[in-house]
């Protein structure tokens, strides 16, 4: 900048004007568009699998500033605040600048969430492509709001000793045959334990598959029309009370995600619905119980096998002061050198929605957690098959579903849950 | 004759504007008012500013990370179509008034037992603060612990002493999950009515007692008839204090229960966060967190009501 009295050169009250504006700008948080982009901040909530978090912070982070000088600070919340965090961050237009997303969170922020379809596209098309269900959580009007990352899948835990005394030696195929295997478990001091209470993620990860399992469904792919009030939702809610009666605990219907995690591993329970994770702690702290410790997909019904879609993915918000270098990162990240390390870090835990990694050396370190790999075929998010909506979220939220199965539980007339929840549906479906 | 030569004087002017501003700041309506200024403005940022933000959000269709419209009093009228809705008011009372007056009774009898002399009698004082002083969150861990079906060592207590054959389901069966919350509210807020009340029955003069006593009133009636009565406006505050507190509890219940099962421990504060946060309706969210309001309202009212006429 020059300062003289040329005709092109800047005068002394716009020198004064810029300083201004600078500082103004620099108070109230303005990007500051030239300046070279020095530190990044991606918040992630605390993994169960330390050395998931550990693997960011000790190598990839570091990797990073070596490459390119841009330090890449983690910032983690604890289990259950991510949500509480983002809004605040998204709300405000402060904080973090990349952010780790569940579930349908590219919806519900999407506006507060750059277009990254471009690196979704060619990091698609360089790792064997997506498996359809991350489209279902990442595509918000046919652009990519987040990169997805790995589903965090729940599939059947079984004691496959226990099993076996009761003669099975295989995990039941059906909802009947494990319906069988649990009435002789119980019978025998080792009932189930199946979370019906409001917990976060494991009474999703079997309720709404089984009410799929009978063709039950709350909207149609119409996302108005309610369609929960149906035979085939009788029939899972008739099947779920069968169920809860005579293979479970009455404490269940009180459970949080913590209860089953806690049961499993003191031995209380022989079937509980979880992620990876029972088998990975008991692999730590209780190896006689990791070695009786069984994985399955989630049993099939007359209309087929499903599971929960528990996205992981990631998003870049838009108030980060610089788009290119925030994209720069996340593209780094997703490139197949940093990914596949970080995948294997977590032992499979987050189970990639890349096809490219379907034969990945990482599967072959525990065979016992295939099957979780095998159930991103068939998993959906909740909801599923109306597409993501507002409305939905809400659902999730007053746990429309998962209340309508646990009031049937504990002895509510099937007909009166169903109108109940179709009542809560129509209410929440009404307003958007 | 000597000649008085009036000279420009630089002192008084600024020491009369000083002497001005002194008298002024004297004034007792103006000190006061800057003595309370700061707290004020610290009042509206922090209290004042998100309150008022809570109600123009309750009157919103506010999903997060949009911009919202404005929708009168509609979203409290989908509240009241909301059949939760309904049960969560239900629960809040039962929650608060049980609590309350478990708390209350409970408080004045630990109360009336500390205001006696026996050893280490500052000690146990001390000591009784304990529940309050712990986080919630970290006592509700516990509280998850001594009640879980695996390692309930109320559990066991209760079959060891052949009281059953097994523990009860606390937390699964909604009508002993209500009674759990309230037993734990109770704990916690036990030691807070039992100091504020031992507080105020060391202000009654112990002469009072002493001539009802030498009329040959008994313990039971100097109760009823000198303790009583005047703890009675310590009573009130403490309960508005603790209806306040426990009308509007939020940790204990989201993470003992988190509102289950099947919504029997759902409560104001737990419901408004579960549809604003993980619902994404801001807007809703707020007018169920709102719904308090009145209620709360009425109770100030009627304790300033009941304050200013025992002035």
């Amino acid at each position: 900048m020059v300062l003289s009295g040329g005709a092109s050169s800047t005068s002394r009250r716009q020198v004064l004007k810029a300083a201004a504006a600078g500082a103004a700008a620099s108070i109230i948080g303005v990007p500051r568009s030239h300046a070279a982009t020095k530190s990044l901040t991606l918040i992630h909530e605390s993994s169960f699998i330390k050395t998931f978090d550990a693997y960011f912070q000790n190598t990839l982070a570091p990797a990073y500033e070596k490459l390119t000088g841009v330090k890449v600070s983690y910032e983690l919340a604890s289990v259950g605040s991510l949500q509480t965090r983002v809004t605040t961050i998204a709300e405000t237009g402060s904080g973090a600048d990349l952010t780790l997303n569940f579930f349908n969170w590219p919806f519900l922020y999407d506006e507060k969430y750059l277009d990254v379809s471009d690196i979704a596209e060619s990091v698609g098309s360089q790792q064997g492509g997506w498996y359809e269900p991350a489209k279902e959580a990442c595509v918000v009007n046919g652009k990519w709001k987040a990169i997805p990352f790995g589903n965090v899948g729940q599939l059947m835990n079984w004691r496959m000793d226990w099993f076996n005394e009761v003669g099975f030696d295989k995990f039941p195929d059906t909802w009947d045959e494990l319906l069988e295997a649990g009435t002789k478990l119980k019978a025998k001091g080792h009932p189930f334990g199946f979370e019906l209470g409001h917990g976060f993620g494991d009474n999703h990860g079997w309720l709404y598959p089984l009410l799929w399992s009978y063709g039950g469904h709350e909207v149609e792919p119409d996302g108005k029309t309610i369609v929960l009030d149906s035979d085939e939702t009788a029939r899972a809610v008739d099947f779920a009370r069968k169920f809860f009666q005579q293979t479970m605990l009455e404490d269940v219907l009180g459970w949080t995600d913590v209860n089953n995690n806690k049961a499993w591993l003191s031995e209380q329970i022989s079937c509980t619905n979880n992620a990876e994770s029972i088998l990975w702690v008991a692999k730590r702290d209780f190896p006689d119980i990791a070695k009786v410790t069984g994985q399955a997909q989630n049993p099939q019904g007359p209309k087929g096998r499903f599971h929960t879609l528990n996205s992981w993915s990631h998003s870049i918000f838009t108030h980060t002061p610089d788009h290119e270098a925030a994209k720069a990162f996340l593209r780094w990240l997703c490139d197949k050198q940093q990914l596949g390390a970080w995948y294997a870090a977590a032992d499979t835990y987050y189970q990639p929605f890349l096809h490219g990694y379907d034969e990945a050396p990482m599967w072959n370190v525990e065979p016992r957690n295939l099957p979780f790999r095998d159930a991103l075929a068939t998993a959906h998010l909740p909801g599923w098959p109306a597409p993501v909506s507002r409305a939905q979220s809400e659902v999730i939220a007053k746990y429309v579903v998962i209340d309508m199965f646990a009031k049937a539980c504990a002895g509510a007339p099937t007909k009166e849950v169903i109108a109940n929840a179709v009542a809560q549906l129509k209410q929440i479906y009404s307003q958007t | 004759m000597a000649t008085i030569t009036s000279e420009p004087v630089a002192g008084p002017r600024p020491l009369a504007l000083r002497d001005a501003v002194a008298r002024w700041l004297d004034r007792e309506a103006v000190f006061s008012w800057l003595m309370m200024a700061l707290p004020l403005l610290f009042l509206f940022a922090l209290v004042g500013y998100p309150f008022v933000y809570g109600i123009w959000l309750s009157l919103e269709n506010r999903p997060v990370a949009q911009a919202g419209t404005f929708v009168g009093l509609g979203n409290f009228i989908e509240d009241a179509r909301d059949p939760v809705f309904w049960q969560v008011a239900r629960n809040t009372f039962i929650y608060t008034g049980a609590a309350t007056v478990l708390k209350m009774i409970g408080g004045l009898a630990l109360a009336l037992v500390i205001n006696q002399s026996f050893r280490m009698k500052n000690f146990v004082r001390a000591a009784l603060l304990l529940p309050f002083i712990v986080p919630t969150v970290l006592s509700t861990v516990a509280w998850m612990w001594m009640l879980d079906p695996a390692f309930s060592v109320v559990n066991w207590m209760l079959v060891h002493m052949g009281i059953a054959s097994r523990g009860p389901s606390w937390l699964g069966n909604p009508a002993l999950a209500m009674a759990s919350i309230i037993m734990i509210n109770t704990w916690r807020g036990l030691p807070f009515y039992g100091i504020t009340l031992l507080a105020g029955l060391q202000t009654i003069p112990q002469d009072l007692h002493e001539a009802a006593a030498i009329d040959g009133a008994g313990s039971w009636t100097r109760f009823w008839h000198i303790t009583l009565p005047l703890l009675k406006p310590v009573i009130l505050i403490v309960t508005v204090f603790s209806v306040i507190f426990t009308f509007a509890d939020f940790q204990l219940v989201y993470v003992l229960t988190h509102g289950g099962p099947a919504n029997a421990t759902q409560l104001f504060a737990t419901y408004a966060f579960d549809i604003a946060m993980s619902g994404g309706q801001l807007g809703r969210g707020a007018s169920v967190a709102l719904a308090m309001l009145p209620i709360l309202g009425l109770l100030i009212i009627g304790l300033t009501t009941y304050m200013r006429s025992h002035e």
